[in-house]
């Protein structure tokens, strides 16, 4: 079993080091946060790098990459922040596009992309009704005429009002239950009939999210991404991916309260010695160290699976039902060595709490992850 | 043009330890490229890539520096290809035996142009080897260069002085010492990262170069960290001038 990485990995992640050195220090981090965005320099520095091209293929100006080095970048730039950053969100809605989009919606995407760094299109898919529950989703698109029109609301849509386009997710003609025909549209954000309005979260305030009406929005034929009749399928296609990712930046928001906990563990003193040098203290580090173990182990092992071409129905679902958690509770248990500086938001690690409890239900509750999980655990040990 | 930049490899500073009794301990220490001469290489390939100029890095060390990552590392910055001489005999080089050596390998090279220095080196910084190489190379040196263009075949160099800016046009073939502040070094991404192992290097050892290692001219007896000592804890609390002239005073006895 080789967990070695390949030099190109270890120099890409150097790299990556680098530019969180010089472009995200903590006090810039800090007004990412206090703006509600990362600022432009960072992402477009992070383009610049390469970084932003990573996975996407090469006849769109892309780098070949496997799972696992994307994966060692997520992870990597989250630990060097402590932050929650779109960056990596936005080159898997390109996947979703350069696997599905027209010629015409993939070159403007990626010029946009290519532009700035930051999302092209925002994401329109929970509704006030159907989260998991996809046949709750009551938006439609009728067509009429020669156009469709959409009329219904989203909700968490992310990026919603801030990207110049939008990718959503409707129910072909009716929003019957039974009706299991849905579509993906893209279009222009300021579309006559669209409405965005802001929702406010308690941490992950580097992305936005937004309720989205839509009011008999008129969108030419042209607007179809992908097949007919096959929206929610070709959206479930990069689902593993996307659990894999995000639990990586959990990895990543635990490994920086980490750094920071045992770091201070080490330094402050108390009774005449280091707090670390007290058992329960090293109680706390051993069993938030066991947990991030436990995750890198969990997700690399998947993408190991995935870059193999294997399936990673099962493993995708473990990690994604035990890294939100694990994650929250490591930096709890960091807040809880750092006292009442972790409490403060002088420190990263109560932003890292917050962003790592938001993974326990975005993209996916654990709860959801124990269905996926228990029928693939069924049909594995099926005799 | 052929520009020539060349680079020493020195040992990791975050992984140098001190031992105890004052000795640096490169035991656990990963070899990576002299942070000045980033700078060097970033300025070469900034004038290859305006002028679509060949840029060849070199360098000159123990057997050591022969390593598969840390050629990747130099190639994936803008060089077009890579020459090492790197043998056992050559692990501990002054900066005349290092300036000997490049001057063999330049020479060998054959047809240069320009050759690009870094101002020193990260683990001595003894800012010798870039002028010691220029003259033994018989071409013109400049050091401290803070910017380098190149107009209508012609190269231009500016030193940034504490008063003034020296504008230059300089005779080629030249050997350049860079400032630190000339430039940022690029990151390397992925693309510069996978196309630098496809990318030429050769590595020489001192029988390929028909030599042997040049004599030392500088004998090293001891390297050791400066010895840590506990603070005196002798606050100074007023401004006043009085309190500030005790101040100096006490600073200029402990520099004594």
């Amino acid at each position: 079993m080789d967990f070695s990485m390949t030099e190109e990995q270890e120099l890409l992640i150097e790299s990556l080091k680098e530019l969180v050195a010089r472009e995200a220090p903590e006090s810039e981090v800090k007004k990412w946060y206090e703006v509600g965005a990362v600022s432009d320099q960072f992402m477009r520095a992070f383009l610049d790098a390469g970084f932003g091209f990573l996975g996407i293929p090469e006849e769109y100006g892309g780098t070949p990459a496997d799972l696992t080095t994307l994966l060692m970048v997520a992870e990597e730039l989250t630990r060097g922040t402590a932050a929650t950053i779109p960056a990596l969100s936005n080159i898997l809605n390109m996947f979703d596009m350069v696997e599905f989009g027209t010629k015409e919606q993939i070159r403007l995407s990626m010029d946009l992309y290519e532009k700035t760094g930051k999302a092209s299109f925002s994401l329109a898919i929970s509704e006030p009704q159907a989260g998991s529950d996809n046949s709750g989703m009551t938006t439609t698109a009728v067509r009429k005429n020669g156009k469709v029109y959409l009329n219904g609301g989203k909700t968490f849509v992310t990026h919603g009002g801030v990207a110049p386009y939008c990718l959503l997710v409707a129910k072909d003609e009716t929003p019957d239950r039974d009706n299991k025909n849905m579509s993906m549209w893209l279009f222009a954000s300021d579309t006559p009939g669209v409405k965005f309005a802001p929702l406010h979260k308690i941490g992950q305030g580097t992305t936005s999210f937004a309720e989205l009406y839509l009011d008999n929005v008129e969108l030419d034929e042209s607007c179809l991404v992908g097949t007919q009749g096959k929206g929610f399928l070709q959206l479930m296609k990069n689902f593993e991916i996307e659990r894999l990712l995000l639990c990586m930046q959990t990895l990543g928001l635990a490994e920086a309260a980490m750094d920071d906990a045992a770091s201070y563990a080490g330094q402050r003193m108390q009774f005449g010695r280091p707090i670390g040098e007290f058992q329960m203290i090293q109680q706390l580090l051993t069993d938030m160290e066991i947990k991030i173990k436990n995750m890198r182990n969990m997700v690399y092992e998947a993408a190991w699976l995935y870059d193999n071409g294997l399936s990673i129905r099962l493993e995708s679902a473990l990690c994604k039902r035990y890294c939100g958690r694990a994650s929250t509770e490591v930096c709890s248990d960091a807040m809880q060595i750092m006292g009442g500086i972790g409490y403060t938001t002088e420190g990263r690690i109560s932003r890292a709490w917050q962003d790592a409890r938001g993974w326990e239900f975005a993209g996916g509750t654990e709860q959801i992850m124990v269905h996926i999980a228990g029928r693939q655990i069924l049909k594995k040990y099926a005799k | 043009m052929k520009i020539i930049t060349c680079f020493k490899v020195v040992p990791d500073e975050q992984d140098i330890e001190l031992k105890d009794n004052g000795e640096l301990s490169f035991e656990r220490a990963k070899l990576t490229i002299s942070n000045y001469d980033l700078n060097s290489i970033e300025a070469g390939a900034q004038l290859a890539e305006k002028g679509s100029h060949e840029l060849i890095g070199v360098s000159v060390g123990g057997a050591k520096i022969n390593e598969s990552k840390l050629k990747k590392n130099a190639l994936s910055r803008g060089l077009t290809s890579l020459f090492m001489l790197a043998d056992e005999k050559l692990s501990n080089l002054d900066t005349h035996q290092t300036a000997k050596l490049l001057k063999i390998m330049v020479e060998k090279i054959a047809d240069w142009d320009l050759v690009l220095c870094g101002e020193g080196s990260s683990d001595l910084y003894a800012q010798q080897v870039g002028v010691q190489l220029g003259e033994l190379l018989g071409a013109t040196v400049i050091n401290s260069v803070s910017k380098i263009t190149e107009e209508n075949g012609k190269i231009i160099v500016e030193r940034t002085l504490e008063n003034e800016t020296e504008v230059i046009e300089v005779e080629l073939p030249a050997v350049l010492s860079v400032t630190s502040f000339i430039n940022l070094p690029r990151i390397p991404g992925m693309k510069n990262i996978l196309s630098a192992g496809k990318k030429p290097s050769t590595v020489w050892s001192l029988t390929d170069i028909g030599g042997t290692c040049p004599s030392e001219t500088v004998e090293v007896i001891e390297t050791k960290a400066p010895r840590q000592m506990d603070r005196k804890k002798d606050i100074t609390e007023d401004d006043s001038a009085e309190s500030i002239q005790v101040f100096i005073e006490k600073i200029a006895a402990e520099l004594r």
